[in-house]
């Protein structure tokens, strides 16, 4: 029984990525309540299904603003000044409801504790939170369960304590209940900062697969560029508030301009540009050795 | 070492950290398990000289918080000792540890409390003893190790998460103790916030202050300190400087630890270029390698 | 109300169908049980009521096999017990029948009887609170009562809360933890110095409260503001008999209690 929904769960959403237009910011400032300076500036930006963006830049630059902002959770939930337009698929996010946004764009931040809604004591159950909520028939309920524990590769874990888990396999389960909602993108703030290097790998490998199998279009805020450098397509910098570089991924990694805005760029471009600027000429050989 | 009749406990008072003062440190065969059965140590037999700066590196779980707490005698051991300077730490109370081997912990948010920033780094010098002039002078030289000078007035919950963390090193580094201990320093740290951190792990183990630090960050790790030690299941698998550690031959025994090496030494053992951690010593083999080919 | 052919789709850890004889009654029917021993325990005159209440709650607690761990409840009556036998034992108001002299403040019979039967009471209440917590998941007794019409916000409200009490109290170890670490003395006498509280204090309600806005952004993340009933995946048997035992026992309860205050019915 729960193979055939969740594959059926499945294939709805990823037939859903042909037909969608993008998370699409145009010219968003963004000033938090309260405060005199505004947090972003004049933003351009766009989130295509299926596509996995990095968005990079010093702290306090703005990267979590953009991430509630694209989430729509600002200004929606925590209030604030909006200026521009934010249009999920074609529908400007400030004029839905929280719960209807959560169905579009799911938000995920570093810390995965605080985000369980510790009331469960399954993680079946903490991943049909949000189904629940919605007050989704149970069959439906049952079925987006099985598959978000899927597509997050975390099924063994179902019959799981919640409050038991690594910090890994915390992050997976936060991101599984997120895709339970089934949004077609998601937005992650530092999702692996505070893991380990396996957990680190956990989740770099669940986001490839969603995107890939899912069609959701993901926005992702890390400091591992070499993360980045594995999993996303194209790469966006921010400092103070506003974007100053972005394009595919590899070539924006390895712009020398992102040492001075404040991010570190990954091991293999790091060893590439130590190697020339020691005067030793490049080979293939080399370029193979740090793949 | 300390001087001969006065304690371990007696010197912690003493505020000094020339390299005559740190004390070394030895764990003997130190076994702990939880009050609930979990085991999270066993049998770990490690020592440490005086100045050395060493890294922990293990998956979570495989006993290093457990392990860093033993020093400043927040855990003590269920079988087997800790000794500072030969002499068994168990009986001196935390709060007198607490002068001699300084604990920065990963998550800021467990310690703050004052309302502004100089307060909450003078609390722990305050702690030791230390008053007046010399408290300012610790609170201002501190703060400037971590760049937060600016922000001697700022309510600690107005700065970001990590210069909430920079803040929580600040507190430990105002308490100048000889040993200083540092759990995952680097993680949610940006580049600036990293090179603060390496800076101060550098002038630490210039000074000839004990460093040792917990981090999933291999590159720091292999850069910064000159022995790593690497744990699995409460025991200690690895344990050398950053050639061995990460060198070829070592590399089944780091991925049954689900680690990595960094990425210079997989290139220079692809390159059959020698153990090369760091990417400085995998420049310098290949120019060595180009001059020997000429 | 989901379906029994939807109740098979959820895996059996899930459904957690309580077994045994009074577990597997439904946790309204617990919590009736419950809240009618301490009507009858506390508002019925003389010895009858408290007494039957202990003999129902002492046999069920047999049935439902928790005897033995209701001992520590048992136990942390003791102290207001013992008060309450001091109190009402040497300070009875006009009582007369002195059992021994001890001068001003005399034990008498009447202070004695009144004090056993206020222990009882006690007893018989505690036991009886010891008994629907040992029988009954919390999150048994959220659900039932959501499936009522008590809202979601409520449930959550009372779930998370009781969720926290273990996070709160790990993070508070870990605070200590911290600021000993810094040299804050908490062995000793100063550890009975008011301005240590402050750094303890401090950092688990700040740290709470910081989290407060992440954990709302969370909530809402996954819906927790969508309008309508929430679904409830989980069901617990319940069946007319027991609904009607319940109202038969509350309105039961208050009636042996309106009976007993107006003295139409004497009963030891």
């Amino acid at each position: 029984m729960s193979a055939e929904t969740a594959a059926s769960v499945g294939a709805a959403a990823s037939g859903k990525a042909a037909a969608r237009a993008g998370l699409v910011l145009t010219g968003v400032g963004y000033r938090y309540a309260g405060a005199s300076a505004a947090a972003l500036v004049s933003i351009d930006l766009r989130l295509e299904p299926g596509r996995v963006v990095g968005l990079v830049g010093a702290n306090e630059s703005g990267k979590s603003t953009l991430c509630l902002v694209v989430a729509g959770l600002a200004p929606g939930v925590i209030g604030g000044r909006l200026d521009g337009s934010v249009r999920v698929d074609g529908v400007e996010t400030a004029t839905m409801r929280p719960h209807e946004l959560a169905q579009r764009c799911g938000l995920l931040f570093q810390n995965a504790a605080t985000q369980l809604s510790n009331t469960t004591s399954t993680v079946f159950e903490e991943i049909a939170f949000g189904p629940c909520n919605l007050g989704l028939p149970a069959a439906e309920v049952v079925g987006r369960v099985w598959w978000a524990l899927r597509t997050a590769g975390i099924e063994p874990l179902a019959p799981r304590d919640p409050a038991r888990l690594s910090g890994g396999q915390a992050q997976l389960v936060a991101l599984a209940s997120v895709l339970a909602l089934r949004p077609g993108y998601l937005v992650l703030d530092e999702p692996t900062s505070e893991l380990d290097p396996a957990g680190t790998r956990l989740v770099a490998g669940a986001l490839t697969r969603i995107a890939r199998e899912t069609g959701a279009g993901i926005l992702v805020v890390e400091h591992k560029t070499d993360v980045l450098a594995q999993i996303a397509d194209e790469v966006v910098v921010l400092e103070r508030g506003a974007v100053v570089l972005s394009g595919p991924a590899a070539v924006t990694l390895a712009d020398p301009r992102l040492v001075a805005l404040g991010v570190e760029a990954p091991a293999a471009v790091r060893l590439e540009r130590a190697v020339r600027a020691s005067g030793i000429e490049w080979s293939a050989a080399l370029a193979e050795a740090i793949e | 070492m300390t001087a001969p009749g006065s304690t371990v406990a007696g010197s912690a008072r003493a505020g000094s950290t020339a390299a005559g003062s740190t004390p070394s440190i030895e764990l003997d065969t130190v076994s702990f398990a939880y009050p609930d059965g979990t085991r999270a140590l066993s049998e770990v037999a490690l020592r440490i000289e005086p100045g050395e700066s060493v890294a922990i590196v293990g998956q979570n779980g495989s006993g290093k918080s457990t392990l860093v707490r033993h020093l400043n005698g927040l855990l003590r051991p269920t079988t087997g000792r800790v000794l500072l300077d030969g002499r068994d730490v168990r009986p001196i109370h935390v709060a007198r540890l607490a002068g001699l081997v300084g604990l920065a912990f990963q998550n800021p948010d467990r310690q703050l409390f004052a309302g502004r920033v100089s307060a909450e780094v003078a609390f722990g010098p305050r702690n030791l003893g230390v008053r007046g002039p010399a408290l300012e002078e610790r609170v201002r030289v501190a703060l400037e190790e971590v760049g937060l000078a600016a922000e001697a007035s700022t309510n600690p919950y107005d700065l970001g998460y990590s210069r909430r963390k920079l803040l929580a090193l600040a507190s430990v580094l105002a308490m100048r103790t000889p040993v200083l201990v540092l759990d995952e320093p680097t993680t949610g740290q940006d580049a600036r916030g990293v090179a603060l951190v390496r800076d101060v792990v550098a002038r630490a183990a210039g000074d000839g202050r004990t460093v040792i630090a917990i981090s999933h960050d291999m590159r720091f790790v292999a850069e910064s300190f000159r022995r790593v030690v690497v744990m699995r299941e409460g025991r200690v698998v690895l344990d050398g400087p950053p050639e061995a550690v990460f060198g070829e031959a070592a590399w089944p025994e780091l991925r049954a630890a689900y680690l990595e090496p960094p990425l210079p030494a997989i290139a220079g053992a692809r390159l059959g270029l020698g153990a090369t951690p760091t990417e400085a010593a995998l420049v310098a083999a290949l120019v060595a390698a180009l001059v020997a080919g000429n | 109300m989901i379906q029994a052919d939807e109740e098979a789709l959820l895996p059996a850890y899930v459904r957690r169908i309580p077994a045994g004889g009074y577990r597997s009654l439904n946790p309204l029917t617990k919590l009736t049980l419950a809240a009618v021993s301490a009507i009858v325990a506390f508002g019925v005159r003389g010895w009858t009521g408290p007494a039957v209440v202990l003999v129902v709650v002492v046999s069920s607690a047999l049935v439902a096999g928790v005897l033995r761990r209701m001992a520590p409840f048992a136990l942390a009556t003791l102290p207001l017990v013992a008060s309450i036998l001091l109190v009402n034992t040497f300070l009875y108001p006009n009582a007369h029948d002195v059992i021994a002299v001890f001068g001003p403040l005399s034990p008498t019979w009447t202070g004695a009887t009144a004090a056993l039967q206020a222990t009882l009471r006690v007893v018989a209440f505690g036991l009886s609170a010891a008994l629907f917590a040992l029988t009954t998941p919390i999150d048994d007794l959220l659900g039932e009562l959501e499936r009522r019409r008590v809202g979601r916000r409520g449930s959550f409200v009372v779930g998370s809360a009781l969720g926290a009490i273990p996070r709160t109290v790990e993070r508070a170890r870990e605070v200590v933890d911290a600021q000993r670490s810094r040299g804050m003395d908490t062995e000793g006498r100063l550890w009975r110095r008011f301005r240590g509280l402050v750094p303890l204090i401090g950092p688990v309600l700040f740290g709470a409260l910081a989290e407060v806005e992440e954990r709302t952004m969370a909530l809402e993340a996954r819906a927790f503001t969508a309008p309508g009933r929430r679904t409830i995946l989980r069901s617990l048997p319940d069946s007319g008999w027991q609904r009607a035992a319940r109202w038969l026992l509350l309105v039961g309860s208050i009636a042996a209690v309106v009976v007993s205050l107006a003295g139409a019915v004497k009963l030891p």
